[in-house]
């Protein structure tokens, strides 16, 4: 028998890391030094902290040396360095460092103003059970556009990050034998989107990969159950081209 | 004073703020914040600050203590009494820690004890989990924590500045606290507390910033003697460090660019502040003979007339030298306006960019930006949209109460 998997929501409280960065040369020693959930706050969780953005704009780290170094060809690399948020941290650190390391030297003098200073930031992860439980992969399509953002990004990369793996949505429908939507999820989450657009495109992905599987149990249903069915159905692809269009 | 007066009794309308913000957050965050609160039952909080009307704090506090109690978690306000002495002492304790030069004397730390210690004996603390706002009522942790208690300090001012000699009078009393939280990370002193970031928010149902239709607008503009155009806008005090003379400076060169565009700095800190005063005499003689400059002195409560006239913005400005967090931008941004911004304090965290508006660093680059914007009303739109949803996802009060609820879930 089959466990059921229980959606958790997490608050990302901000706290102080005790590092900061006026150049190039502070800040590569800063991202060698910060601890594990700093670059996950900065780099990993830029997908959830603007959920609803139309793309992104690189992580913090790039968007600083972007405006407060005025060097774009560096902001440029560490902007794609943390853009898949599914990288174990190690090598997301690694790849900052070597970004910075490519900077050339006329540029690595550039100092930022006083008032730009770059400080660490790491996030605690406060977890809270939201009290609901998918039985099967079915249940988590249904109840997949009800939870909030941040339950979203637990599910689908935090857990990963944490060693939560009983949390992993797509270890659990890999478990259950869903193997096409662990492997979107996977594939999703590595396109690096917003989180919304994360959620809707995955949500959409797993909705047409049902369709044959009702289509095969509803065959033998009443008309008239068939009939309400897909009056539902127009209705929810109605209201989701509404909210997508409304999101545009 | 009465008992209604020291214990605020904020009001939620018909069905419930909860129920109001459901369209704007979505019913996901509701039940994020209903599992939070969750892990709350069984407490009670308590939150204590020094006035329930004016101010920042106390507006914050009125919406959020009945967000709380909808929540399910209990919560009361507590409001801290002081006289003309204690209330003249902690003026210029604000003000040291803000960075001005303030003297303190040892009758001073005397009033402050004293008030402190017989707030400590008339306050219902009988929470479990005790919230001081602000260093006023700071004190109160020495003579009233009992066991199985929390408390946590929010500090809702820039410490960056600070006077040593009012820090070190207050530090021992911060130093008894489990949690401290501050508004941005360049506000923090050193403390060993776990210590938290928890930026201030808005309140989209505000009269400042609720929706507002074109007739209403329209209005409020002819109330104020002003017809629609492209207007530059900067509302914020009249004080130095809100740079309304560099204002005047880049409205200057974007004039000789593009002279159909007109500059409206609207704000308060005139009327009874007598530096304020000086900088709008000063705002007036630099703006004189320059044309299509309109100065407007507000007085406190123009709440819909500010929310009129950034609706009314085609770009609108807080070209400041220093900020705290300057709540003013995500007011705009709320409002899907554009918006041009110096990249000091909490602004860098409302404007990112070229993705919900524009960073400056300079009169030329506030001039620069606001000509782009001038000139091009689909970045206008697009900047607008993008920010109103940064405001949505990072500074509407929710997200302020859901940062109160794990801090205390952190604690226990």
């Amino acid at each position: 028998m089959s466990t059921p998997f229980s959606f958790v929501t997490v608050a990302h409280l901000e706290a102080p890391a005790g590092l900061s960065a006026t150049s190039f040369d502070t800040l590569r020693e800063g991202i060698e030094r910060a601890p594990d959930d700093s670059i996950f706050q900065h780099v990993t969780r830029n997908i959830a902290r603007h959920p609803h953005a139309r793309d992104l704009a690189g992580n913090d780290f790039s968007r600083w040396v972007r405006a407060a170094l005025q060097a774009p060809e560096a902001a440029e690399r560490l902007a794609l360095a943390g853009s898949d948020p599914s990288r174990p941290i190690p090598e997301v650190r690694a790849e900052l460092a070597a970004a910075i390391e490519r900077v050339p030297a006329r540029d690595r003098r550039r100092e930022a103003a006083e008032d730009a200073t770059f400080y660490f930031v790491r996030a605690v992860s406060v977890l809270v059970p939201l009290g609901s439980q998918a039985r099967t992969p079915a249940d988590v399509v249904e109840l997949w556009p009800q939870l909030d953002a941040s339950s979203v990004f637990y599910h689908l990369i935090e857990a990963l990050h944490r060693g939560d793996t009983g949390a992993s949505l797509a270890a659990w429908l890999r478990a259950e034998g869903a193997k096409g939507m662990a492997r979107a999820v996977e594939e999703e989450v590595a396109e690096g989107r917003p989180l919304e657009r994360l959620r809707r495109d995955l949500g959409g992905r797993w909705r047409r990969s049902q369709i044959g599987r009702r289509v095969a149990e509803k065959a033998g249903a009443p008309e008239s159950e068939r009939r309400r069915d897909a009056t539902a159905t127009i209705a929810r692809l109605a209201e989701r081209l509404r909210e997508e269009g409304e999101a545009r | 004073m009465s008992d209604l007066l020291s214990r605020p009794t904020p009001h939620a309308p018909a069905g419930g703020w909860l129920a109001k913000y459901e369209p704007v957050v979505g019913s996901g965050t509701l039940r994020a914040l209903e599992a939070l609160a969750r892990r709350l039952k069984g407490h009670r909080i308590v939150m204590v600050n020094t006035t329930k009307t004016g101010g920042g704090v106390a507006e914050i506090l009125h919406r959020v203590v009945v967000i709380l109690n909808e929540l399910g978690v209990p919560t009361t306000w507590e409001v801290m009494e002081g006289d003309d002495r204690f209330f003249g002492v902690t003026k210029r304790m604000h003000n040291a820690l803000h960075g001005h030069v303030e003297p303190l004397t040892e009758a001073d730390k005397d009033v402050f004890r004293e008030r402190t210690r017989m707030e400590a004996d008339r306050l219902e603390l009988d929470g479990d989990l005790i919230f001081i706002h602000d260093p006023q009522p700071a004190g109160l942790i020495e003579h009233r924590r009992v066991p199985g208690q929390k408390w946590m300090w929010r500090c809702h001012i820039d410490l960056s500045r600070r006077d040593e000699n009012y820090w070190e009078f207050l530090r021992p009393l911060v130093a008894q606290y489990d949690t401290a939280i501050f508004s941005h990370i360049g506000f923090v002193p050193p403390l060993d507390m776990p210590t938290y970031l928890v930026p201030p928010s808005i309140d989209p149902f505000a009269e400042k910033n609720r929706e507002m239709g074109e007739e209403e607008v329209e209005s409020v503009l002819e109330g104020l003697g002003l017809e629609r155009g492209h207007w530059v806008t900067q509302i914020s005090r009249f004080d130095r460090i809100k740079d309304p003379l560099g204002v005047i400076e880049a409205y200057r060169l974007i004039r000789k660019r593009r002279n159909a565009t007109r500059l409206l700095l609207a704000g308060g800190g005139a009327s009874d502040d007598p530096e304020g005063a000086e900088v709008l005499a000063e705002v007036r003689a630099s703006a004189n003979g320059l044309a299509g400059v309109t100065i407007l002195e507000l007085p406190p409560g123009s709440d819909r007339e500010i929310n009129a006239l950034q609706r009314a913005s085609t770009v609108v400005l807080q070209k400041s030298l220093r900020e705290g967090f300057a709540l003013t931008v995500s007011e705009a941004l709320w409002k899907r306006r554009a918006v041009v911004a110096s990249a000091v304090g909490g602004i860098p965290l409302q404007i990112l960019h070229e993705r919900t508006g524009l960073l400056v660093h300079s009169i030329e680059g506030t001039a620069l930006q606001s000509i782009r914007l001038l000139d091009n009303a689909e970045l206008r739109r697009e900047l607008g949209s993008e920010g109103r949803e940064h405001v949505r996802d990072n500074f509407l009060h929710t997200r302020e109460v859901r940062d109160y609820m794990a801090a205390f879930v952190a604690l226990l």
